[in-house]
């Protein structure tokens, strides 16, 4: 009865005309920025962050929340269409979703990839309501040992999943840490790091750092080739309602994936892309026709489509119930609503519960709409589709520097975006990973401050870290898995040498 | 023989290097009583000495083999250098020339440099680009923009 009345209290909160209108916007934004494969939701919400200031914290996240699971939505249209995943937790779509469409049949993979995410993320969400309150009470007797231990996991798994080496991974995590923390020092007042810049007293702003990073790079990537024309699916797509045995077909792999994306989410470090390649080769391995995938099967698309989905809303959970961001668009979030005085964590729900039950109703909301968006539709995005990028580029360019600017009306912001945008434009040509340095950018100080607190609480010992059971038990899965990530590169190193001698 | 793949860890071995002396020299404090310097001294360790493991591929001649290749084959220089020379321009011109004409004419810029575009297009797409972020975020989300020396 609780979760109810919470509920109502999270709808009422979000039946405003404002709120549901940003609802509106970030879930309208979250399809575009899903279909356009020049620009994703971590690109978009940095650029939309520096408009959030003027708005209230409901509406505020309310909107980027809308712009991250819309951006699930949409990724899966151009996978399905052009074979071009608009979003990286899209790529295993292409598979078979675009195979479907050579066979005549976009319309129920479209049709299926909306209402498996519908379903999704409404279990999604009740997973939310369920694991969260709980988790929230737990987490008030945490303390600073078993936040930094939290956070240490945290990093470590991004690092562990890292795409590219972990090695370079650990050492862009270790360069957010030193660039989160540039600024002045929270305890003593001294200044560090700031070269004599005024501006740089409170630190490297959050949202120039990341338009750089994602936003900027990501233009200087695509202008520095040849800019290549999308061949878009031509055939007229309809029939976008699965029939039976599409459902049938279908259905369990839209339950599997939510669960499993659900849990996938909640993880730090874990996420819609991880969950859906895991669920595809679930979906494979129960599959009684596991040659068909690849060539068109429904549950490829399906159960990957779901698991994204579930995963964007089980990230929530670490979010909102203990302060710790799981990914890099959650570091975002947390970035805004800090931005508006709220500090997620345990205390969130009691003091704030508005906001919490507010972002859950919100998301209800946001999902229907989406449905609607992503049907009925449909013709308008692959219209989207069409928009060439010599257009693109310059508004993103420019909603870039007016979005960097309009935080401290500053041109000094613009001037960090651009340096940033030339450091991830370099970091990605020589395959160092931007995700794990905004990461431990935003947990830099809340790490700094926890450690510092720690080592106190102890007298200098860090033993506090092992002695306490949940602090021990994040620390020792955290040890665990950076000897995991390291080992076999330092392992082929070793064995790598004597070869090299004897050639 | 070094791989180009591996020249970006020397620079963050340069960066870890500089960063701890400058930590050290900030005040690390005693483990009781950590003081401002020791959590950047601690990252900078790190990164030290994973740029050192990333480093010694070198001598162990392990390279990804799509990475042996030049990284920056087929870049065009022009293009980039041009997009990064007109940011900056508008960085720097963003005060002096206000939002209005430094705008009009990054767009103007955009729109034609990295390909071909007819003039009539590319003034015509910058000006609605301007109407509407002008509208958006100085009509409606009232972010003051300078008006420079010509007033508007």
């Amino acid at each position: 009865m609780d979760i109810l009345h919470n509920l109502f209290l999270g709808f009422s909160a979000i039946f405003d005309l404002n709120i549901l209108l940003y609802c509106f916007i970030g879930v309208f934004i979250g399809t575009l920025v899903g279909v356009l494969p020049g620009i994703g939701p971590v690109g978009a919400m940095s650029l939309l962050l520096p408009s959030t200031y003027k708005i209230s914290p409901l509406a505020a996240v309310v909107m980027l929340a809308g712009i991250y699971y819309g951006s699930q939505y949409g990724g899966s249209t151009t996978s399905i269409l052009v074979n071009i995943p608009g979003e990286a937790s899209s790529v295993v779509t292409c598979l078979d979703g675009y195979q479907m469409a050579r066979q005549g049949r976009a319309g129920p993979a479209l049709g299926i990839s909306a209402f498996g995410s519908f379903i999704a993320g409404t279990l999604g969400l009740v997973g939310l309501m369920m694991v969260a309150p709980p988790l929230a009470s737990m987490a008030l007797r945490f303390g600073p040992p078993e936040y930094f231990s939290l956070m240490c996991l945290g990093l470590t798994l991004l690092i562990y999943l890292a795409s590219e080496s972990s090695i370079r991974a650990i050492m862009m995590a270790a360069v957010g840490v030193i660039l989160g923390c540039i600024g002045q020092d929270p305890e003593t007042g001294s200044s560090r790091f700031v070269f004599g810049i005024y501006d740089l007293l409170d630190g490297i702003g959050l949202a120039p750092f990341i338009m750089g990073l994602f936003g900027i790079s990501e233009v200087l990537l695509n202008i520095e080739k040849s800019l290549e024309r999308r061949s878009i699916f031509q055939a007229e797509i309809k029939g976008l309602l699965p029939n039976w045995k599409d459902w049938k077909d279908s259905i369990k792999p839209i339950i599997r994936g939510s669960v499993l994306g659900f849990f996938l989410g909640v993880l730090p470090g874990g996420g819609a892309v991880i969950s859906s390649f895991s669920s595809y080769a679930i979906e494979k391995k129960f599959s009684k026709h596991p040659e068909k995938f690849g060539k068109g099967a429904i549950e490829g698309v399906a159960g990957p489509e779901s698991a994204n989905n579930a995963a964007a809303e089980g990230a929530f959970v670490p979010l909102l119930t203990l302060g710790i961001p799981p990914n890099v668009v959650m570091a975002l979030l947390l970035g805004a609503l800090m931005i508006h005085g709220i500090t997620p964590g345990p205390l969130l729900i009691s003091r704030n519960p508005e906001i919490f039950w507010g972002i859950i109703a919100s998301m209800y909301i946001g999902n229907a709409t989406l449905l609607i968006l992503n049907l009925p539709l449909i013709g308008l995005w692959v219209q989207v589709l069409k928009v060439p990028y010599k257009i693109l580029f310059p508004l993103i360019i420019l909603f870039c520097l007016i979005g960097a600017y309009s935080i401290n009306n500053s041109i000094f912001d613009d001037i960090v975006m651009i340096l940033f945008g030339v450091l991830g434009f370099v970091m990605r040509k020589y395959k160092y990973e931007g995700a794990p340095m905004v990461l431990a950018f935003v947990l830099g100080p809340m790490l700094e401050y926890s450690l510092r607190q720690s080592l106190r609480i102890s007298n200098g010992s860090f033993s506090i870290f092992f002695t306490r059971p949940i602090s021990a038990g994040a620390m020792i899965l955290t040890v665990v898995m950076f000897i995991s990530c390291v080992a076999p590169t330092l392992r082929r190193k070793r064995e790598g040498i004597p070869k090299e001698e004897t050639q | 023989m070094m791989t180009r793949y591996r020249m970006g860890s020397i620079f963050w071995l340069i960066v870890g290097i500089y960063v701890a002396i400058s930590a050290y020299q900030l005040d690390l404090g005693e483990f009781s009583e950590p003081g401002p310097g020791l959590i950047f001294f601690g990252a900078a360790v790190i990164l030290i000495i994973f740029s050192i493991i990333d480093l010694s591929g070198i001598f162990t001649g392990q390279s990804p083999k799509d990475h042996q290749e030049s990284i920056w084959a087929g870049t065009q220089w022009k293009r980039l250098l041009l997009v990064l020379g007109a940011l900056l321009a508008y960085s720097f011109l963003f005060d002096i020339l206000g939002f209005i004409l430094c705008t009009f004419l990054l767009m103007v810029f955009l729109f034609r440099a990295v390909e071909p575009t007819k003039w009539w297009v590319a003034i015509l797409s910058s000006l609605s680009t301007l109407l509407i972020s002008y509208g958006v975020f100085n009509l409606w989300l009232k972010v003051p923009f300078p008006s420079g020396i010509l007033g508007f």
